[in-house]
């Protein structure tokens, strides 16, 4: 069972984060006061992206690798979550640091294929996104280690869903905060969807790519948002546990829902803001963050 | 002051070079005046308190005059308005640049040295601002011996000279077509990290030549409804404003009911721009839920233009002497309705948007500009009124029935986008208050005065029409042949446009979509074009209940 584990995972992940972008996308055009498009669009958008013919608009390789890349770290990632509360063959093998090292790989995948491109919007664009990555990664990694220092290990069977597991502390309240915070940013929505600002750059990283690269991007920002999302429902939300792992699934997954809720609606009620006044704000996110740590290190 | 104070203080200074002292009606002056002292008069009637409008260039050499430019002046504060002609030989069209007193006539030098190949010595910019690229030299298009259909052959590997970037900045291409343009039209902007350190506007890529169309090719009865395809958001302002000014030229009586009737579409239009406007800013910044409310209380507004007009947009109300349907009482008890729903519906917008924190954050100190400097360069509309500048066409040089209506003029003095956003709002429900007066106050009578057999030739008429955006300026020299000599059409984003280069400077690159887009930028507009779209054949009809259940499945 543990071997198969990571499957289902990556079955789960595949297959239900289309879902999770259309719920997202009905949910703001219902605050719009408009119909929107049906839950199932996203699937019908990736299967049209990937039935086009891929071109390589940059003509060098780094452009062709880079939707490869961020797609499989996501998947590496996706896979040996242990997703459910269940111990899965490749958490064991993993640790959190590991995790966010990944997690930074799809980041700089999408810098390498933003910067090969060399597309002006493109690279302004790259500059946000690793002005982003670089405020906003060390609220995730505070996350992890703040499981970490509670139960003295970084293995990722412990150190994610610990937070929760070892004592619901003050340090996990303010980490709880601090994340919901950061959560809009972590899945690039408004006021976060700074780097792609379609009004002045035209999806920016993302505009030279067409086709089944673009399919690539999007899949993987889908699944990226889904896991951020289980990453918050397993860390903070204790009381979904019950140890029978099917149920533990679907509340997971019921849990990821309303947070889905939740990303829709901030981002249908703020405008975007400029990378200038985002980074003042994941600043102060990331001095509570470290204030969160403190505060477990000294056992509260 | 009056006209004729200013006429003494003028003849006082200049003597023998002014002539042909010439009220052309009512509020309105007219002087010639020998055009080496240009730029003294003009820098004269600046410091009188005049804004500069816009020029007029002619080509008058059929009847052995040569050519001639005519600056205008306004003078908000008195309700009168200035035209300062001067004429040049046929070989030699020279004048000196006004330019560097007045920002704001740059672009009308610069388009006469397109059109007319007039030189301006002295210009800081002298470079094409209107003809193609790949326009050959030495066609001028709107001298009269050019035929207006002319299509010269075009050629390879030309294209406009960008300014000089400063320097450590690299060069970013908005447009010809991007997302937050919605006609085409080419900034190059300039910056320095995310910083802007300048910008260089290359536009009109759209100009259709409409005033050469007219003065050639129709005649005065169908330029309204030719006028009013010049924009697609103020049609009714441009026919308006045009046939205000035939009818200023030909001295042609308009019944006061259809005076009424006029200034009741150019409200509708104004709260379904402002409406329209209000939606787009909010799509800018990166807030579509804004711009998707505002369009939906702008909808009834559309639908009830149809039920006036036959027409969503593009009325075809207007014509010369007056307009072309009446409002029965069963129209007026649908407008005060439709008033009533919008009016509760944009008071739950303001709300929404003034308290939004976040709009603040993306719309104060954005795009910046002193009072000073806008009034130097001659900005209009709710873009001036943002900057403390009490300028306001409707009042300064009452039009229509606008004599008998009280209203206010909404100003800021924030100097920025939020200030925009601030006076936008609530010039709506200033709208508003406009049109309940003028149903209640609208008299009985004709609605279309009996029409002239032929119109006086080589008369002048200046009006002004207060757009959404600002003041539209029409000048129309009367002719000969049943049409216009010559028709100038100045819309309000001529002169915001100019200003924006020093609007967006020292902002962030993320600003440039809004801060352009504050000044409601109307290329087609500035460009003079029309674009006739034309179906594939198929064709289906979708009413309002089938397009309410595409976008909203049946709520309303």
């Amino acid at each position: 069972m543990r071997y198969f584990l990571p499957l289902i995972n990556i079955l789960i992940f595949l297959l239900l984060a289309p879902l999770f972008e259309g719920l997202l996308r009905k949910l703001t055009a219902r605050i719009q006061s408009r119909q929107g498009p049906p839950l199932v669009q996203p699937y019908y958008d990736l299967f049209k992206l990937l039935g086009k013919e891929s071109l390589n608009s940059a003509g060098t390789w780094p452009f062709r690798l880079a939707p490869l890349l961020a797609f499989a770290a996501i998947l590496v990632v996706v896979a040996a979550v242990p997703f459910g509360f269940r111990m899965n063959a490749l958490a064991g093998r993993m640790d959190g640091i590991l995790v966010v090292y990944l997690l930074t790989l799809g980041g700089v995948a999408v810098l390498m294929g933003a910067l090969a491109g060399r597309n002006t919007f493109g690279m302004i664009g790259a500059s946000r996104e690793m002005v982003t990555m670089i405020m906003v990664e060390p609220v995730l990694a505070m996350t992890l280690v703040l499981g970490a220092v509670k139960l003295k290990t970084l293995t990722l069977a412990a150190a994610m869903p610990s937070a929760a597991g070892a004592g619901f502390g003050l340090s996990s309240v303010l980490m709880l905060a601090v994340y919901l915070l950061a959560l809009q940013a972590f899945v690039a929505r408004q006021p976060f969807d700074i780097a792609e600002a379609e009004v002045e750059l035209l999806e920016g990283p993302m505009i030279e790519y067409s086709g089944p690269n673009l399919a690539l991007f999007k899949y993987a920002a889908m699944m990226k948002r889904m896991f951020y999302a289980w990453l918050f429902v397993s860390a903070f939300v204790p009381v979904l546990r019950t140890g029978i792992y099917p149920l533990d699934l679907v509340l997971q997954l019921l849990a990821m829902v309303v947070l889905f809720a939740g990303i829709g609606l901030v981002g249908a009620t703020n405008p975007r803001l400029r990378i200038d006044q985002a980074v003042r704000y994941y600043a102060v996110l990331i001095v509570w963050a470290l204030a969160a740590v403190g505060l477990a290190v000294k056992g509260w | 002051m009056t006209q004729e104070t200013l006429l003494c203080t003028l003849q006082a200074e200049f003597g023998a070079a002014l002539a042909g002292p010439d009220p052309a009606a009512p509020k309105r002056l007219l002087v010639d005046i020998d055009r080496a002292r240009l730029p003294e008069i003009a820098r004269r009637l600046i410091a009188e308190g005049g804004r500069y409008q816009v020029g007029v260039g002619t080509d008058d050499r059929a009847r052995g005059a040569g050519f001639g430019i005519i600056h205008l002046f306004a003078f908000d504060r008195d309700g009168f308005a200035v035209a300062v002609c001067s004429s040049a030989p046929a070989e030699a069209p020279e004048f000196p640049s006004i330019t560097p007193d007045i920002p704001a006539a740059g672009w009308t030098e610069r388009e006469y040295r397109d059109l007319l190949g007039f030189r301006f010595p002295g210009h800081p910019k002298p470079k094409k601002l209107i003809l193609a690229d790949d326009w050959p030299d030495g066609i001028y298009p709107l001298r009269k011996d050019v035929p207006y259909n002319l299509v010269p052959p075009s050629a390879e590997d030309v294209a406009y000279e960008l300014d000089e970037a400063p320097p450590g900045t690299t060069t970013v291409p908005v447009g010809p077509f991007h997302t937050s343009l919605h006609e085409p039209a080419h900034f190059a902007v300039y910056v320095d990290g995310e910083t802007i350190k300048g910008c260089d506007y290359r536009g009109f890529m759209t100009h259709r030549g409409i005033e050469k169309l007219c003065q050639t090719q129709v005649s005065y009865n169908e330029i309204p409804f030719v006028a009013e395809r010049i924009c697609g958001i103020c049609g009714s302002v441009h026919a308006t404003a045009y046939a205000q000014a035939v009818e200023e030229a030909a001295g042609l009586p308009v019944p006061r009911r259809a005076e009424f009737i006029r200034v009741l579409m150019l409200e509708l239009e104004r709260i379904h721009s402002h409406l329209l406007w209000l939606g787009v800013a909010g799509h800018l910044i990166g807030f579509d839920t804004i711009f998707m409310h505002a369009w939906r209380v702008r909808e009834p507004v559309m639908w009830l233009s149809e039920r006036i007009t036959g027409n969503r947009k593009t009325y075809g109300m207007v014509v010369l002497g007056g307009v072309r349907r009446d409002i029965s009482p069963e129209t007026a008890a649908d407008i005060r309705s439709v008033l009533k729903t919008v009016e509760t519906e944009v008071l739950g917008l303001k709300a929404a948007v003034l308290k939004d924190s976040s709009i603040h954050k993306r719309t104060k100190g954005v795009g910046h500009m002193p009072k000073a400097e806008a009034v130097l360069w001659g900005l209009l509309g709710p873009v001036a009124r943002a900057r403390g500048i009490d300028i306001d066409a409707r009042r300064d040089h009452p039009y229509a029935a606008y004599d008998e209506l009280a209203f206010d003029v909404p100003t800021a003095d924030s100097c920025d986008v939020w200030g925009t956003v601030l006076v936008r709002l609530l010039e709506v429900f200033e709208s508003v208050k406009i049109m309940r007066q003028a149903l209640d106050k609208m008299p009985a009578g004709p609605i279309l005065a009996e029409p002239l057999e032929a119109l006086p030739a080589y008369r002048h008429g200046l009006s002004m029409v207060e757009a959404p955006r600002g003041e539209s300026v029409h000048y129309v020299i009367t002719g000969e042949e049943n049409r216009p000599e010559r028709w100038r059409v100045r819309a309000p984003t001529y002169n915001n446009l100019q200003g924006v280069p020093r609007m967006l400077l020292d902002n962030q690159f993320a600003d440039f979509p809004i801060i352009v887009g504050s000044i409601d930028p109307c290329f087609s507009c500035t460009d003079r074009a029309v674009v006739v779209e034309q179906g594939t054949g198929r064709r289906r009809v979708l009413g309002r209940p089938e397009l309410t259940a595409l976008s909203r499945a049946g709520r309303m």
